[in-house]
C-alpha cells in the first residue's frame, strides 16, 4: 500500500485541519496573522521534501498513486506557489468580510488536490484531485461576498466548471468502457489497441476539454477574464498559477505518458488550439483597463504558449513546458503581490490606479514592471528564456506547420509587447494623481516581492538549475 | 427477449421523461419538471438493476429521486419562478441546441460504427457484482485513496457553504 509516499499530501491537510481547529481558540485580532504559520508551515514542508527518496518511479495504492521525479517537481512548485499566496493573502486579508482562518485552511486544501493531480496514475484520482480543486476555487472565487463582482464571479465559475466537470465524467465513462480500465499503466500498455478505437478517442477527447477548462485554452477560456476580474486578488494569484499547474502535469501525464501515439495523430487539432489560444489571449488582452482582466487574458495566451512544448511530443518539450511553469510562478506572483498591496490602498485594479507608482513606491514599480517585462518575454528575464526553450522544442520537429505555429507564437508574443510594455510606462512614466498615497509595503511581501524578482533575474541568467530538474523530471516520460 | 423488452422500455421512458424535463409542451410549470426528473431517475434505476446494479440503483432511487429532488423543490418553491413559466425558449436558442445536440449524434454514430460489435477485452460478467459487499471491498481496498480524498472534499464543501451562506459578515 505505501501510504508514506503520500505523506507530503497528508501533511499539507492535516496543516489545514490544524489550522482550521486553531482559529476556534484564537483572539480575533490574531487570526490575520495564522497565514504567516501556514505559509511558515508549507514552507516547512517544501523544505522536507528535499528528503524524500526520489529514483525509481514508485507505486502507492495499487498503482493509483504514482510518485516520481516529475511528480516530486510539479509538488515543489504547489508548494511554493501556496507559500507565496498565503503571504500574499495575510497582506489582503483586511478586505475579507470573514473567515479568514477559513481561507487559508481552503488554500490548503487546494494546495493538496494539486499535489494528488501531480501524482495521478488512474483516472478516478484525476477526477477527484480535480474536483477538489475545482469546489474549493469555486468558494475562495466568491469569498468576498460583500462585493458583487466576486459573487458573479464564482456563480461563472461554478457553471462552467460544473460543465466541465460533466464533460470530463462522460470522457472518463467512455474511457472504461472501451479499455475495461482507469489505471494510465494498463491503458498505455493497450494503447497500441486502443488508438484505432473511435469511441476511446471520444472519451479521450472529453477528458482534454475538462483539463482544457482547467488550463484555459481556447475553445474553455470564456471564465477565465471574467473569475480573475472579479476573484480576490490572491485566489487569482492561486488560479492562475496552481489551476494552470495542475491542468499541464494531468495534460503531460494523458498525452506523453498514457496516449503519445494519439498524440502525434492529433497533432493538427493541438496546434489549431494552441495558436488560437495565443491569438485570442493576446487580442483580447490589448483593449483591457483592469489589469487582473488583463492578466486573465495574458494567462490564456501563456496557456497557448505552454501548448507549444506539448504539441512538441519530445522530452525538449516537456522540459520546456516544466521551467515555463517556474518562470511563469515568479511572474505572476509578482504582479499579483503589487496588485494585493495596491488595491489596499486605492481598492482599484484599474490602471489609473497604477500610474505614477514608481514615484509612490520604487519597489512595487519595479516588481511589476520586471513581471510585466518577464511575461512579455524580453530577455535577460525567465519569461524569455521559457519561450525560447518552447520553440526550440517545436522546432526540432522541423516540419512546415510547425513552423508556422512558431510564426503564429512570434506574432502573439510581439502583439503582447504593447500592452506589457504600456503597463510599463504606466508604472514609470505617467504622472500620479497628487493626492495619491505613498503606499508602505510590509516586511513579508517586501521579502516575496524581492525574492520573485531575483527569481526572475536568476532563472533568466543561469536556467541550469531548474532547466536540469526539469530534464531529470521528463525522464518519466518515454518518447 | 423479455430482458431485451425491459431494455428498450426503460430507454425509451428514460428519455422521454428527460425530454419532458426541458421541453414540457403541456406545462411550464418547473415543478412539473422537477416530477419528470423523478421519472427519469426511476426508469434509469431500472437500467442500473439490468445491468446488476442493485446497490447502485437503489442508491439512486434514495438519494438522487429522494434527497436531492426534494432539495430541488424546496428551491422552485422559495424561489419565485413566475417570470420563469412565462419566458420562451428563444429561436436561435432551439436552433443553436438542436444543432448541438445533432453533432454530438452525428459524433457518437461515426464512432459506435466504427466498431466491433463486441468491445475487445470486455468478459461479458461485470468485474464487479453490484452488490454492497464487493462495492466496499473495492471503495476500501481499490479505491481508498480517492475515497479518502472525497473526505476531504466534503469537508471543503460544508465549510464553503457555512461561510458563503453565514448572515452576519463578521
Amino acid at each position: 500500500m505505501n501510504v508514506s509516499l503520500t505523506i507530503l499530501e497528508i501533511a499539507v491537510i492535516l496543516l489545514g485541519l490544524t489550522i482550521l481547529l486553531v482559529d476556534l481558540w484564537l483572539p480575533t485580532q490574531y487570526r490575520r496573522l495564522l497565514g504567516y504559520t501556514a505559509a511558515a508551515g508549507v514552507v516547512a514542508i517544501l523544505i522536507g521534501s528535499f528528503w524524500m527518496p526520489v529514483g525509481e518511479a514508485e507505486f502507492a495504492f495499487g498503482r493509483m498513486y504514482i510518485f516520481d521525479p516529475l511528480a516530486l517537481y510539479f509538488k515543489r512548485f504547489f508548494l511554493l506557489a501556496a507559500a507565496i499566496v498565503l503571504v500574499l493573502t495575510v497582506d489582503f486579508s483586511e478586505r475579507l468580510p470573514s473567515g479568514i482562518s477559513e481561507y487559508y485552511a481552503l488554500s490548503l486544501f487546494a494546495l493538496s488536490g494539486m499535489m494528488f493531480a501531480a501524482s495521478a496514475n488512474d483516472f478516478i484520482l484525476v477526477f477527484v484531485a480535480l474536483e477538489l480543486i475545482t469546489i474549493t476555487f469555486y468558494i475562495l472565487t466568491s469569498f468576498q461576498r460583500n462585493r458583487l463582482t466576486s459573487l458573479e464571479a464564482g456563480i461563472k465559475y461554478l457553471i462552467l466548471g460544473a460543465l466541465a466537470t460533466g464533460f470530463t465524467v462522460y470522457g472518463i465513462a467512455l474511457i472504461f468502457g472501451t479499455a475495461n480500465a482507469t489505471s494510465f499503466s494498463v491503458i498505455a500498455s493497450k494503447t497500441a489497441d486502443l488508438a484505432g478505437n473511435p469511441l476511446f478517442l471520444l472519451g479521450t477527447l472529453l477528458v482534454l476539454v475538462g483539463v482544457g477548462f482547467k488550463i484555459a485554452a481556447f475553445p474553455f477560456q470564456m471564465w477565465a477574464p471574467d473569475v480573475y476580474q472579479g476573484a480576490p486578488a490572491p485566489t487569482a494569484a492561486f488560479l492562475a498559477v496552481g489551476s494552470k499547474a495542475a491542468g499541464m502535469v494531468l495534460l503531460l501525464r494523458i498525452l506523453f505518458g498514457v496516449i503519445p501515439q494519439i498524440t502525434i495523430n492529433w497533432t493538427a487539432l493541438l496546434m489549431a488550439v494552441s495558436g488560437l489560444t495565443i491569438l485570442y489571449g493576446n487580442l483580447c488582452a490589448i483593449p483591457q483597463r483592469s489589469l487582473k482582466r488583463l492578466l486573465g487574458y495574458s494567462s490564456i495566451a501563456h496557456a497557448g504558449y505552454m501548448l507549444l512544448g506539448i504539441i512538441a511530443v519530445n522530452q525538449a518539450g516537456s522540459t520546456a513546458v516544466l521551467f515555463y511553469l517556474v518562470g511563469y510562478l515568479f511572474t505572476v506572483l509578482a504582479a499579483f503581490g503589487v496588485i494585493c498591496v495596491v488595491m489596499r490602498i486605492t481598492d482599484s485594479d484599474d490602471l489609473s490606479a497604477f500610474a505614477g507608482l514608481h514615484s509612490r513606491s520604487p519597489l512595487l514599480a519595479a516588481a511589476l514592471g520586471f513581471s510585466m517585462v518577464s511575461l512579455a518575454g524580453i530577455p535577460p528575464l525567465a519569461g524569455f528564456f521559457g519561450k525560447f526553450l518552447l520553440l526550440r522544442a517545436l522546432l526540432e520537429q522541423g516540419t512546415a506547420s510547425h513552423y508556422w505555429l512558431a510564426l503564429v507564437a512570434l506574432i502573439g508574443v510581439a502583439m503582447s509587447l504593447y500592452y506589457y510594455l504600456g503597463i510599463v510606462r504606466t508604472v514609470y512614466w505617467t504622472k500620479a494623481q497628487s493626492n495619491d498615497p505613498i503606499i508602505t509595503v510590509a516586511g513579508p511581501i517586501r521579502c516575496v516581492l524581492y525574492g520573485c524578482i531575483a527569481a526572475m533575474l536568476y532563472l533568466g541568467i543561469f536556467p541550469n538549475m531548474i532547466v536540469n530538474a526539469a530534464v531529470r523530471a521528463s525522464l518519466a516520460f518515454q518518447l | 427477449m423479455i430482458q431485451d423488452v425491459l431494455f428498450y422500455l426503460f430507454a425509451f421512458m428514460t428519455l422521454l421523461s428527460a425530454v419532458l424535463v426541458v421541453a414540457n409542451p403541456v406545462s411550464r410549470n418547473p415543478v412539473t419538471s422537477a416530477m419528470f426528473l423523478v421519472l427519469t431517475i426511476l426508469f434509469m434505476a431500472g437500467l442500473f438493476v439490468q445491468l446488476h446494479a442493485f446497490f447502485l440503483a437503489a442508491v439512486q432511487i434514495l438519494v438522487y429521486a429522494g434527497a436531492v429532488i426534494v432539495l430541488f423543490l424546496f428551491v422552485i418553491m422559495l424561489l419565485d419562478l413566475k417570470e420563469e413559466q412565462s419566458r420562451r425558449i428563444g429561436k436561435l436558442g432551439s436552433v443553436l441546441g438542436l444543432v448541438s445536440v445533432g453533432v454530438v449524434f452525428v459524433l457518437f454514430n461515426r464512432a459506435l460504427s466504427g466498431l466491433p460489435a463486441k468491445v475487445p477485452g470486455a468478459t461479458g460478467q461485470p468485474s464487479l457484482e453490484g452488490l454492497t459487499a464487493p462495492l466496499g471491498h473495492a471503495l476500501f481496498k481499490q479505491y481508498l485513496l480517492p475515497f479518502e480524498i472525497l473526505s476531504v472534499l466534503l469537508l471543503v464543501a460544508m465549510v464553503g457553504v457555512i461561510l458563503l451562506s453565514k448572515k452576519d459578515l463578521r
